[in-house]
């Protein structure tokens, strides 16, 4: 049954469709199902399957950011032991390999419409699995070797000789962008693909015209990358009785890999088969198919074994989906009471080598205005290419991007007027009663109490405290800054997701097509069902990332899994509901009207019967009944639900730096974030507590650093790219805030990205505050490192 | 090729293997124990650490017949029968993992840390010394919780013995 699930129907609320349901699972803090087979060493990561007489792929990558592939000699690497074969991009053209469509370009209704220059549809390069031409980035693999073992694939990676001609190179966003840059690729008179223009320019441009106060800044938001703990592997085998693949790979979604990837092959979909379990990790870099994912099946094929991958941690540094990498430059226009009038904004995105997503740009682009009620905007959004490894969606897509630029703005524009920064903010909040609010570009806010939010982060992280503590501080020699930061995310994501609903002989199966790499989606998946089934939260098991077993699904991103899976499961619920009540009235022989449902049992208060769901899973075998009807107790619902949602909160940070060393420690960190309703509170922190790690970590330490004169990346290992740690975290108070979402049927709105979105802000804000006395107002780029801290206080002691 | 003989969770093991063979990889791919995992291969993120003779090991930096004779533990080891470990448990109940790719290594980790102090650990000791284990989930505050929760039932359990 397909359904398009959307709000303006005359009268219906989506929290009509679990009306009567009571709540006893939902908004539990249960412990999680999953943890079980995770902590006694049972989970099923790729590299944790092996097959019969199973071969290794090892990757040959270019040295060379941009190089011509001249030519390619085998014959030392074929004659070496245990050497299966040595393929190239001349062999995959051969096979008729195709390159991997991403779709990158975001296409629900509610994204901004995102155009190359001229209103032209934009390029987006050709992902293919080894290129036949040129290679565009360092560590792009440009052959592959199967051997019998790890090692004779790897020591024979290295007497394949790749002839290369050195091409001119580009890394840097903003040289990329420059009309006489090297061009990635030859399709494109420059390198910018996108180059769109959005909001009311007219309108803009008076409001700037009429401000008392203009407010500018410029920054760049650095290139990270996920390292997830589990490196990107890939198991591919080629069944030729049934002419059929399979692939086991962890990813962010098992069935668009699936069509991605048969599309690649050449086949049909359903002759390929993905299976992706536990997931070490994935934060949008697993989102994309890797051509890893694609060569091991082919090379499966071709040899008549299985192929299995697994990448080195320097290769998941050097190829694994980026993130972030974005230029902004903002403007603001107040009025001389500090109203904010207008804004502007231009947006510049490095996508690397090829686009494999412009969710970044896009997502970032409807939010430029942040939680603030901001009449006028204008944003041109544009993107680039360049010799890097491409980027993706990191958590919180793009999203963390602008809440940077609007925070920091207001903050310049604090100490530019001498307002107070709260104040300043309190006056623009958008309220409650404005909502729904249709934001300078078009997006429009579901709900949220903003300022609430941030009176209770405020008084959290004793505000009123704050001068009394610097004072303290400086006694020890030390700087405190106290940073903040409001927020507001866009949740979209694919719109269609189906469940199968099951009832078995003494539990429930629920198949969904989301892939959690840690989210805990057959915990709170679970909790859903149980409440809407009324059965108990141990008879409901979750199905899972198996495309023989899960045939749709959206896979899971941009906090969409839960909000959408619970909508279509309560659908289905309502479904099975009706089939079990119609099985049990053919079974009675009674009225359909008679059979009722109630405390998690079909009843028929004539015949005194009252039967179980497992009960009736029985009669439901058993019984004579018409077609229709047959096949068991189970429901496949469909749902397409397009409306986005906009979780929100407010988060504030108080450091010390030591001026000594320019060391910054973190004392105190607050969170409060609107999830909408919390299904399981001990999930959602955890993603919160996670999520801050991330924004943390790219605020203070991470970088993916390109040697500026020879397009090496400097990022090898985790010696060389410095992470959040135990030691360099402090634990935190995050609170949630349920304000439920009028958008689907539980209130749901996110909890996986709240935390990173505000922590780049909050962070440089911490940082700015601790420096204001010895140092005014100071913008430390990104990642703001102790060298960098130090330098800014030595030169203004010089000064 | 060398022959190894050692005890991998109390079972007596004794196999023929390439002499460059990873502690690892014998655990993982000659005896099909991948509860231990790969995360980066040099040492640096502590998701292989296991236990040889009671010593918390990075498995993917040691030859497996550098651990000959020797008792190595892993986290199939931890659990007696269907009784988890107090480690295993803590994790659990503080949430401690997401999507446990770590956990293995760091509740080894961590079972080490337990053993080698006399009194029940402070946040501040555990952020110190499990500075070798990464996580990319959690952000670290629940497993710090975990660790010293776990630190005090097993001390409180047993104090004078804390052997797994």
């Amino acid at each position: 049954m397909n359904s398009k699930f959307e709000l303006p129907q005359v009268s219906a609320k989506p929290s009509d469709l679990i009306q009567g349901i009571s709540l006893k699972a939902v908004g539990q803090p249960l412990k999680r199902k999953e943890d079980l087979r995770l902590i006694t060493g049972q989970g099923r990561f790729t590299d944790d399957f092996s097959l019969p007489n199973q071969t290794w792929a090892w990757m040959v990558r270019s040295p060379y950011p941009h190089a011509r592939i001249l030519r390619i000699d085998k014959h030392s690497a074929l004659a070496l032991p245990g050497v299966l074969g040595v393929f190239t991009g001349t062999d995959c053209s051969a096979d008729g390999l195709k390159a991997i469509d991403h779709s990158p370009v975001p296409s629900t209704k509610y994204d901004v419409k995102l155009r190359g220059p001229g209103d032209t549809p934009v390029f987006v390069g050709r992902h293919v699995l080894l290129p036949t031409d040129k290679a565009r980035f360092v560590g792009e693999a440009v052959a592959m070797v199967v051997a019998q073992t790890r090692e004779q694939a790897r020591l024979a990676a290295e007497a394949v000789s790749v002839e290369y001609e050195e091409l001119p190179w580009v890394a840097d966003t903003e040289q990329a962008a420059a009309p006489d840059a090297p061009r990635v690729w030859d399709d494109l008179p420059t390198n910018v693909l996108v180059d769109a223009t959005f909001g009311n320019q007219e309108a803009t441009a008076k409001a700037f015209q009429e401000a008392a106060h203009v407010v500018n800044m410029k920054t760049r938001i650095n290139r990270v990358t996920g390292v997830p703990l589990e490196p990107r592997a890939a198991l591919g085998n080629y069944d030729p009785s049934t002419q059929s693949f399979t692939l086991y790979a962890g990813s962010g979604g098992a069935v668009r890999q699936k069509r991605e990837l048969a599309q690649v092959l050449g086949v049909d979909a359903e002759k390929v088969r993905v299976l992706s379990f536990d997931v070490g990790g994935n934060f949008g870099t697993r989102n994309r198919a890797f051509v890893e994912f694609g060569l091991v099946m082919w090379a499966s094929k071709k040899l008549g074994v299985p192929v299995k991958f697994r990448a080195e941690r320097t290769e998941s540094f050097l190829s694994d989906y980026q993130g972030r990498d974005l230029i902004t430059e903002v403007s603001l226009a107040m009025d001389a009471h500090g109203k904010f009038l207008a804004m502007k904004a231009h947006n510049l995105s490095n996508v690397g080598y090829c686009c494999v997503s412009l969710s970044p740009l896009s997502k970032g682009s409807g939010l430029i205005s942040g939680s603030y009620d901001i009449p006028y905007a204008v944003l041109r959004s544009r993107a680039v290419y360049s010799n890097t490894m491409a980027t993706q969606a990191f958590r919180s897509s793009g999203r963390p991007e602008v809440i940077f630029a609007i925070e920091r703005l207001i903050d310049k524009a604090a100490h530019q007027t001498g307002m107070d920064r709260i104040e300043l903010r309190r006056k623009n909040l958008i309220k409650p009663s404005q909502m729904p609010y249709t934001n300078p570009v078009g997006s429009t806010y579901d709900s949220g109490e903003y300022e609430i939010n941030m009176d209770r982060a405020l008084a959290i992280a004793d505000w009123s405290g704050i001068e009394d503590r610097r004072a303290q501080a400086k006694l020890r020699g030390k700087l405190l800054g106290v940073g903040m930061a409001n927020y507001v995310e866009s949740s979209i994501g694919s719109p269609k997701e189906r469940a199968d609903v099951i009832v078995h002989e003494k539990h429930i199966e629920v198949i969904i097509g989301t892939q959690p790499a840690g989210q805990g989606h057959e915990t709170s998946f679970a909790q859903v069902t149980a409440d809407l089934l009324e059965v108990s939260f141990d008879q409901v098991f979750i199905t899972l990332g198996d495309t023989d077993i899960v045939t749709a699904g959206g896979g899971t991103h941009s906090g969409r899994s839960l909000r959408h899976a619970s909508t279509v499961i309560a659908l289905a619920a309502i479904d099975l509901k009706a089939k079990a009540r119609q099985i049990l009235a053919h079974h009675l022989k009674a009225p359909l009207e008679s059979i009722d449902f109630i405390h998690g049992k079909f009843v028929h208060h004539s015949s005194h019967t009252q039967l179980s769901w497992f009960e009736l899973f029985q009669v439901a075998q058993t019984a004579d009944l018409p077609a229709e009807l047959q096949g068991g107790l189970k429901i496949r619902r469909d749902n397409e639900m397009h409306t986005p949602v906009f979780p929100n909160g407010t988060c504030l940070c108080e450091i010390e730096i030591d001026p000594q060393t320019g060391g910054i420690e973190i004392k105190n960190y607050v969170a409060v974030d609107d999830v909408g309703r919390c299904i399981n509170p001990l999930i959602v922190h955890g993603q919160t507590h996670g999520g801050i790690a991330h924004g943390v970590g790219q605020a203070l330490w991470e970088q993916c650093l390109t040697e500026p004169d020879s397009g090496q990346p400097l990022i090898g290992s985790l010696m060389d790219y410095a992470m959040p740690r135990f030691d360099n975290l402090p634990s935190f108070k995050a609170e949630i805030a349920e304000v439920l979402s009028p958008t689907n049927p539980f209130g749901i709105k996110a909890g996986g990205e709240g935390g990173t979105t505000p922590a780049l802000a909050v962070i440089a804000s911490a940082v700015e505050d601790a420096l204001l006395p010895l140092c005014g107002p100071v913008e430390i780029p990104m990642p703001i490192t102790p060298v960098k801290i130090w330098t800014a206080l030595q030169k203004a002691q010089k000064n | 090729m060398a022959i190894i003989h050692l005890q991998v969770n109390k079972q007596v093991v004794t196999k023929d293997v390439p002499d460059q063979t990873l502690l690892i990889e014998l655990l993982r791919e000659t005896l099909g124990l991948t509860g231990t995992h790969t995360g980066c291969d040099t040492t640096q993120c502590g998701c292989c650490v296991v236990l040889v003779d009671g010593v918390s090991v990075k498995s993917c930096t040691v030859l497996a017949v550098g651990v000959q004779g020797c008792q190595v533990t892993t986290v199939e080891g931890l659990a007696d029968g269907t009784n988890l470990h107090p480690i295993q448990t803590a994790f659990m109940e503080h949430h401690a993992l997401q999507c446990g790719f770590c956990t293995p290594g760091m509740m080894m980790s961590a079972l080490d840390l337990i053993q080698r102090h006399p009194q029940p650990l402070t946040p501040e000791v555990v952020r110190s010394e499990m500075e070798g284990n990464l996580c990319r989930c959690t952000g670290y505050h629940n497993i710090v919780k975990a660790i010293v929760s776990a630190s005090e039932k097993m001390h409180a359990a047993n104090p004078a013995s804390l052997a797994p």
